[in-house]
């Protein structure tokens, strides 16, 4: 219980917001629309449990939005110019991946700080993306929508993806060896190192696998709508981030589980419908949003105050 | 060591200049600055956004055919201080005609009054600074013809009476809370029995107009029409409705590329786009540019003469390309832009 | 080994020896390109342009070199623009008394990003991601996005548009703050314990410093100069609005990480943030007299913002390796 107060404080968080909506409008809980927004926020789970990963171990990557943008629009290309669907969704995990290698041989090789990296690439791809396709939509050929589902279909199966990687995450960060080193590393690398773990390497392949979850998140997102916006992803990066601090995943590495930062998504995501299921005006949204995650920063830094 | 890093400096440096270079004779048009040709600067809202290139595409025609040298940049992101800082950049190196496409009406004109004063002809097109900035404004719609015009589709499409909600880019874009006003006045004006329920912003992303229309499809049972006014959020708004199985019954409509928006149109669930010929604004933004900057455009002139698209009547001091046009099933697929 | 190096060649190897060599190259470049580049007029335009940064990045610089960072400071412009605003228009306040109240305003906000960073002892990071929303959203709820302030007496935009002693009026400000910080970060005992938090907090403290007291000054300071920063991009712009200073927040970090300061705190100097500030004013205006779409400033930021990190650590790293493998010869012949 102790252990978990983080995690289950946030989920109370969530529960008065459900709770509030339940009383005072039960219309959220129409099956079709809640299905549809689950869906939506199923790429955004799939980027935190990879950023969750990442600030475990003591790194962070400012990049996804704009990875995922490029990951988004080469996959529709590829798509538009016909190539099969599962094969389009192997790239598209691929160019994420290798876009997510070069944030870790930055970091992990050369050893520079990784928020300045990704800074770095955050503004690079985006800034080429826009040189290169000038804002234009893609439009995708008939039949990628929902992977030629039905829409029911391509949305459970969607949030089902999404919770299956939540899941096989959350237990091979506990039960795994290689889940176990990140959390090693980001506790504290030299340790590590001398227990016979490669720090660099670890912090590599993280990276690499950010990368490949945000190409498979972009895909997730694609399928979702027949055209690809070449801005999509944009602030995705302060959304994870956000998500996995309020799921309390600590930022200084080494602490945090993905249980916590899938109640943190769906906390963050439930703020702007719940809003306008409340008829609060949108003026109101980012401050209300700002004050959330101060607030769950905040109760945790008094408990931790007490404590000492 | 030493002598790597400094390889390594010098390199960084050479790579620098290469990429300049190299992009230059890829991006420049014209070419050949040399001469007393005359220079045309154009700038966009923003860089990356699909309605502004296809008013390049307008713009570029007319360069051509006029022979004169177009500059095309813009902030990457809608940044008032941005736009003022490259127009002041174009003062500096001495263009003959700037036309902007305002951001913020009172932000930029305090930067094209001081182009004005050194003597650079100043227009606007697609949004308005303040009338004292600039020469002349190549409206292609004013804001209370998009606003009526809005409203009264709106009005057809729900026979005069329900709820409906606008969609727009974000809480602070200068031009929509202007369509806003417009479309409040039309709505107390004609249709009372209409009431707009909900604002919400998607911050230009189509991703977010669909996840904000979702929410308030369920959140308003009785919701009759969506009317999303930046153009991303159009196709994002027919996608939530048709996801929600309320095609036909919730109608959206908006101002948008008709690209973007033909799949949707022909299924059914967009009813209608609205907006104007985005290349025609470009050709004659550049058309009235450069006759302003060759003399033949002065103050008081009542028509203009633009090459293919004919003539243009001048009203004041805006020159005025028509009326907003609206797409629908009929006529979407005779455009391509 | 590089520390033991002195003189000449190592203040040529200095990062920000490396970085006025850029700015100067930047500059015989462009002015190659752009006829107008090198004119007075325009350097006076890069200064202008690069003024409302410039005073992020300084402010950013100590924060950085405690090893914090603050994401607020473009929101809390944005927040300090239109109360700014607001107290001179609605309240009916003269212009200096509202730009008192504005800083006033500031120093609060940082206040509270200091409160929290100091009393909580709560990430950085975590506390201005929040208060990057928290701020945002208030300038949003409070004009309700339509607000726009404008039309401020000339005496004001004065201090944005025009020339005082024949440089932009704003300069005078942005080098006493630049000099202010300058001093108090490299020639006061006071400033220079930032970088030794940035080293080591807990040594500071048992140094007998009051670690979270002169944190808590640098969050305040930023408050301070972000709404200095607000009265002068009102007054170039002639205008306030609620989306003033968007993303402004990582151009300060750009320019200090490109001045050379350690993200992990430490290692640092103002005059090599005022360099990356130039290094980025000159790119940006620069490539629109080369002609180049504003994208490719972009992308050359993000790329020399890399090389010049690389470039920085590269001697570590050959050190590194180079003493490595001298060992792994020596140890070669015991271990077989």
């Amino acid at each position: 219980m102790r252990r978990y107060f983080r995690e289950l404080s946030v989920a109370g968080a969530l529960a008065v917001v459900l709770l509030a909506l339940a009383v005072f409008a039960p219309a959220f809980y129409q099956p079709q629309p809640l299905l549809s927004l689950l869906t939506r926020e199923a790429p955004t789970l799939v980027v935190a449990c990879g950023m969750a990963l990442v600030i475990i171990s003591r790194q962070i990557d400012i990049s996804v939005g704009s990875q995922f943008a490029v990951c988004s629009v080469c996959a529709g290309l590829l798509a538009a110019k016909g190539m099969a669907l599962p094969l389009v969704f192997a790239c598209c995990v691929a160019i994420g991946g290798l876009m997510g290698a070069l944030n870790g041989v930055l970091v992990a090789g050369l050893r520079l700080p990784s928020i300045v990296v990704t800074l770095a690439t955050m503004v690079t791809w985006r800034e080429a993306l826009r040189w290169l396709r000038q804002g234009q939509f893609v439009n995708l050929p008939d039949g990628t929508q929902w992977f030629g589902l039905s829409q029911r279909g391509g949305q459970w199966m969607l949030i089902i993806a999404a919770l299956v990687i939540l899941v096989s995450l959350a237990i091979a960060t506990r039960h795994l060896s290689a889940g176990r080193f990140i959390y090693a590393v980001g506790t504290d690398a030299e340790a590590a190192r001398l227990a016979g773990i490669r720090p660099q390497l670890t912090t590599f392949a993280v990276f690499v696998f950010m990368g490949a979850l945000v190409g498979l998140a972009a895909m997730m997102n694609v399928v979702q709508s027949p055209q690809v916006d070449p801005k999509s992803g944009s602030g995705l990066e302060l959304k994870v981030i956000a998500a996995s601090v309020v799921g309390g995943v600590a930022i200084s590495g080494g602490r945090g589980n993905l249980w916590g930062v899938f109640v943190g998504v769906l906390l963050l995501a439930s703020i702007s419908p719940a809003l306008t299921h409340l008829r609060v005006e949108a003026y109101w949204e980012k401050a209300i949003q700002g004050a959330i995650i101060l607030l769950a920063v905040v109760a945790d830094g008094l408990r931790n105050r007490k404590q000492r | 060591m030493k002598r790597i890093l400094s390889l390594f400096a010098i390199a960084g440096l050479a790579m620098l200049m290469g990429c300049g270079k190299a992009s230059e004779s890829g991006g420049g048009s014209g070419g050949g600055a040399g001469g007393k040709k005359t220079t045309i600067a154009l700038m966009p809202k923003s860089k990356g956004n699909a309605y502004f290139i296809s008013c390049k595409k307008g713009a570029d025609k007319a360069a051509q055919e006029l022979g004169v040298e177009l500059l095309f940049d813009g902030p990457t992101d809608p940044d008032p201080a941005k736009q003022n800082e490259i127009v002041e950049n174009w003062i500096t190196i001495g263009v003959d005609a700037i036309a902007v496409a305002c951001e913020n009406r009172e932000g930029i004109s305090t930067a094209l009054r001081k182009a004005k004063s050194k003597g650079i002809k100043v227009i606007t097109y697609d949004a308005d600074a303040q009338p004292d900035a600039r020469e002349f404004f190549v409206n292609q719609a004013t804001p209370e013809g998009i606003g009526f015009t809005l409203m009264d589709e709106a009005a057809r499409l729900c026979n005069n009476e329900g709820e409906f909600a606008i969609i727009t880019a974000s809480l602070t874009a200068a031009n929509m809370i202007e369509w806003q006003k417009y479309i409040e006045a039309r709505r107390a004006d004609k249709y009372p029995n209409m009431k707009m329920i909900a604002l919400r912003p998607c911050d230009d992303l189509k991703d977010k107009a669909q996840s904000e229309a979702t929410a308030l499809l369920s959140a308003n049972p009785n919701l009759k029409c969506s009317m999303a006014i930046c153009s991303p959020a159009v196709p994002g708004a027919a996608e939530a409705v048709k996801q929600a199985g309320k095609t036909g019954k919730v109608k959206v409509l908006g101002l948008g590329l008709p690209n973007e928006n033909k799949r949707y149109v022909h299924e059914g669930v967009t009813d209608s786009v609205i907006l104007w010929n985005t290349e025609d604004l470009g050709y004659l933004t550049i058309v009235a540019a450069d006759a302003l900057a060759k003399g033949t455009l002065k103050a008081g002139d009542k028509t203009i003469k633009a090459g293919a698209l004919g003539e243009f009547q001048i009203e004041g001091d805006s020159i005025l390309l028509g009326k907003p046009f609206i797409f629908n099933k009929e006529n979407i697929d005779k455009f391509d832009f | 080994m590089n520390t033991e190096r002195h003189g000449f060649k190592a203040i040529l190897l200095r990062h920000e020896t490396i970085l006025l060599f850029v700015v100067l190259l930047e500059w015989l470049y462009f002015n190659s390109v752009g006829p107008r580049f090198g004119s007075v007029d325009n350097t006076f335009d890069v200064m202008r342009h690069s003024v409302e940064i410039g005073l992020l990045a300084l402010a950013m610089t100590p924060i950085i070199l405690t090893g914090g960072i603050d994401l607020s400071v473009g929101s809390l412009l944005g927040l300090c623009a239109i109360l700014f605003g607001k107290f001179w228009r609605d309240m009916g306040m003269p212009i200096p008394l509202a730009m008192v109240c504005t800083i006033g305003v500031g120093a609060l906000a940082g206040g509270l990003n200091a409160s929290l960073i100091t009393w909580l002892r709560l990430p950085p990071l975590i506390v201005t991601l929040g208060t990057f929303s928290l701020f945002r959203g208030l300038a949003e709820a409070i004009t309700r996005g339509v607000d726009t302030f404008t039309n401020f007496p000339a005496s004001f935009i004065f201090l944005g548009q025009e020339r005082w002693l024949g440089i932009p009026a704003q300069a005078p400000i942005f080098i006493l703050v630049a000099v202010g910080i300058w001093l108090l970060v490299h020639h006061m005992t006071f400033g220079r314990s930032f970088r030794a938090i940035g080293f080591a907090p807990e040594g500071t403290r048992y140094a007998g410093i009051s670690v979270e007291r002169r944190l808590a000054m640098v969050y305040v300071l930023a408050g301070i100069i972000a709404a200095i920063a607000a009265i002068i991009y009102t007054a170039r712009l002639g205008q306030a609005k609620a989306d003033a200073g968007m993303g402004y927040e990582l151009y300060a970090i750009t320019a200090v990480v490109l001045g050379g300061t350690s993200i992990f705190g430490g290692i640092g100097s103002v005059h090599g943030t005022l360099l990356g500030v130039a290094a980025i004013a000159i790119l940006n205006n620069g490539l629109v007299h080369a002609r180049q779409p504003r994208e490719v400033a972009g992308m050359l930021t993000g790329l020399l913002l890399i090389l010049a990190l690389t470039s920085s650590i590269l001697p570590k790293m050959l050190a590194t390796w180079r003493a490595r493998r001298q060992t792994s010869i020596a140890k070669t012949p015991i271990t077989t």
